[in-house]
């Protein structure tokens, strides 16, 4: 285990305060492929953090970061711990031990929607879109700030027309890359499974995040259209997003992610850029569902 | 049998007091249940404290009727606070029990015989409404009456029923001006699903609890009226049927419509009046065979509820988005 380059936490905000940051990092070439290797503008830093259902460890993580303003990949068999790992960041699930800080705040008393407010936008595997909402509604649900969702301005048109009229400028955009423009006016009940993954990444970029966290965002979608949607998503994380995503084809992991973490049976086996990473022989190993064999790439 | 006098009857009711403070109690429930998704079964629990909390200002400590009516409407805030803080974090099913217990609970506090010194207990407790009729512009001789046939009303009727409306037609415009907003589409989010609107930001529990107060001050008017209408209140008036009856006049109407609750209201007196007294007027006819007139004669309250039960499984049926609500809404329940 590299206990050794566990970076204290003071790192992650040198690196948030560091302006340029994001455009010029290439992780792939500065950072060790282990498990747990320190990244130069973290900003996420897991340590020892578990969870257990019954007797199953779900989640077990000695120390992860995931570095600014680039893509990185979640992957994994099933039942590995991702969504759970996804749960416990997101304030969604309790876990039993362990900490982690978020774009240099140590995330004390995780609740889902105060994380959310400082950026952590995350989607669900399960897709949770708001079926007798209309597709434009759900994707103006995101739209922080918006000071109509006070009480006290809400009955007063005026404090809050202007801000919804530029958040539906900003939707209609949203709506019409995610292919789903025609569909804007219907209740989001309406959609097919496909398209309500679309819609549920549009609603989180709506949120303006600071990171995106995708739970297999593009299951069900079709591969020409998740291919330009990951293109997309990939730009915005040249503009400075940091983009956490789980997925299980390995071309589109191969294709997009600048970074992949590797977790089985709870732990982080393996990490580091996707074409040394999908060779390494404990990955083919674990998603063979063969015991590990001990030994590194 | 008289038409004239059953449908005289059935658009009295429709249009009197008690019309008014069930839409009061629908759309407190509305706000509750159709927009924001808390199955709230004890509505009447606000009605309650907004009817004693003006009787008993008024009866035992000869405050006025305003600092009354000021004091029902802060009972019922502070039963949604106490209802609301330990539950609305809970499942909803934990909520929908509590609330019906809760209201269940003050009723029988409030009608206990150790209470008669502050509320009048068993017995019902009534007071002077003066300052309310004072300002009746209606004249009121023992001969003035307002309507034709057997829908009218007296002087001091028109007025609580006027004011009645005014007042109901006032809180279905506030509550469509916030509904319509981006904080009614939080709302809605967190009935659609409160872990979306958690992973966008928005605090659950707080929009939960406004929703719950909104409501339940809306359902303490509807006391309000109630107590100046009657000069007092009954704990027997408080029964948890007043709830289901409320939660049957927003399903007629339509759940999460801005009119529904009070169309469902007015609806919901007319078929019960309507049923009932042509009832009595079936009673009275003499070629009934005398078992079935035995059988109606006195329970024609009851059965009127009875049908007005039934009328609501049909409409589930046939027409499950109630009257005035979107078909297609209803459709994406099954899904
Ligand atoms: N609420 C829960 N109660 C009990 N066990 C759970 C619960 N949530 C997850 N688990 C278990 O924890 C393990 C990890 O599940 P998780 O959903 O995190 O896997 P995953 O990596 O996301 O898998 P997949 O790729 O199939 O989505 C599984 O064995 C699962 O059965
Ligand atoms: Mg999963």
């Amino acid at each position: 285990m590299p206990d050794e380059l566990t970076p204290v936490p003071g790192e992650a905000r040198a690196g948030t305060e560091s302006g340029l940051v994001g455009a010029q990092i290439e992780p792939n070439h500065s950072v060790p492929p282990v498990a747990g290797a320190p990244k130069p503008h973290p900003i996420l830093v897991v340590d020892e953090l578990t969870r257990s259902f019954g007797g199953l460890r779900a989640v077990d993580v000695d120390h992860l970061e995931v570095e600014r303003g680039v893509v990185t990949a979640l992957i994994g068999p099933n039942g590995a711990g991702k969504t759970t790992l996804f749960n416990l960041l997101t304030g969604f699930d309790r876990a039993d031990t362990g900490r982690w800080s978020f774009d240099g705040q140590p995330v004390s008393s995780p609740s889902p929607d105060q994380l959310a407010r400082q950026g952590m936008i995350r989607t669900f595997q399960l897709t949770k879109s708001l079926a007798k909402l209309t597709v434009l509604d759900n994707v103006l649900l995101g739209a922080p700030g918006q000071a109509g969702e006070r009480l006290s301005a809400a009955p007063f048109r005026s404090r809050w027309r202007d801000q919804e009229e530029a958040n539906v400028e900003l939707a209609d955009e949203l709506l019409d890359r995610f292919n789903l423009a025609h569909m804007r006016d219907e209740l989001a009940g309406t959609l097919s499974g496909g398209q309500r993954k679309l819609l549920e990444v549009a609603r989180a970029l709506m949120a303006d995040p600071v990171m995106i966290m995708l739970d297999e965002p593009m299951a069900g979608v079709n591969p020409a259209l998740a291919q330009s949607l990951m293109r997309h998503i990939t730009q915005l994380a040249f503009e400075g997003l940091t983009v956490v995503f789980i997925e299980h084809a390995m071309d589109v992991v191969t294709g997009i992610s600048d970074w992949v973490v590797v977790l089985a049976q709870g732990r982080v086996i393996a990490e580091g850029p996707p074409w040394k990473v999908i060779h390494d022989h404990q990955v083919i190993d674990a998603y063979l569902g063969r015991r590990r064999a001990g030994g590194g790439s | 049998m008289d038409f004239d006098i059953i449908f005289g009857n059935a658009a009295r009711a429709a249009f009197g007091p008690e019309a008014v403070i069930l839409a009061l109690a629908a759309i407190g429930l509305n706000v509750h249940f159709g927009f924001t998704g808390l199955l709230n079964f004890g509505q009447v629990g606000f009605l309650l404290l907004g009817a004693y909390g003006t009787s008993v200002s008024v009866a035992t400590f000869g405050w006025s009727l305003w600092v009354g009516i000021l004091v029902g409407l802060v009972l019922s805030v502070a039963l949604a606070v106490a209802l609301g803080f330990p539950t609305l974090r809970l499942h909803a099913v934990m909520f929908a029990i509590v609330t019906i217990a809760a209201a269940e609970i003050i009723r029988i506090l409030i009608g206990s015989t150790d209470a008669i010194g502050l509320t009048g207990g068993p017995l019902s407790v009534s007071f002077d409404a003066g300052a309310f009729y004072d300002l009746n512009p209606y004249p009121d001789g023992p001969h003035d009456r307002y309507g034709v046939g057997t829908f009218e009303f007296t002087g001091q009727q028109m007025w609580v029923i006027t004011v009645g409306w005014v007042l109901v037609a006032l809180v279905s415009l506030v509550v469509f001006l916030i509904v319509r907003s981006p904080w009614g589409r939080v709302l809605k989010s967190i009935r659609e699903d409160e872990d979306a609107a958690r992973s966008l930001g928005k605090n659950v529990f707080s929009y939960k609890m406004q929703a719950l107060i909104i409501g339940g001050v809306i359902g303490g008017l509807g006391g309000v009226i109630d107590a100046i209408k009657t000069s007092g209140a009954d704990p027997n008036g408080f029964r948890p049927q007043v709830t289901f009856f409320a939660y049957t006049a927003l399903l007629l109407g339509g759940a999460a419509t801005y009119m529904g609750p009070v169309l469902g209201a007015i609806l919901f007196w007319f078929l019960r009046e309507w049923i009932e007294s042509f009832l009595r007027q079936l009673t009275a006819e003499a070629w009934l065979p005398d078992a079935v007139a035995d059988f109606l004669s006195g329970s024609e309250g009851v059965i009127s509820v009875a049908m007005v039960g039934l009328t609501l499984v049909l409409l589930m049926l046939f027409r499950p988005q109630g009257i005035t609500g979107n078909r297609i809404e209803m459709q994406l329940d099954a899904r």
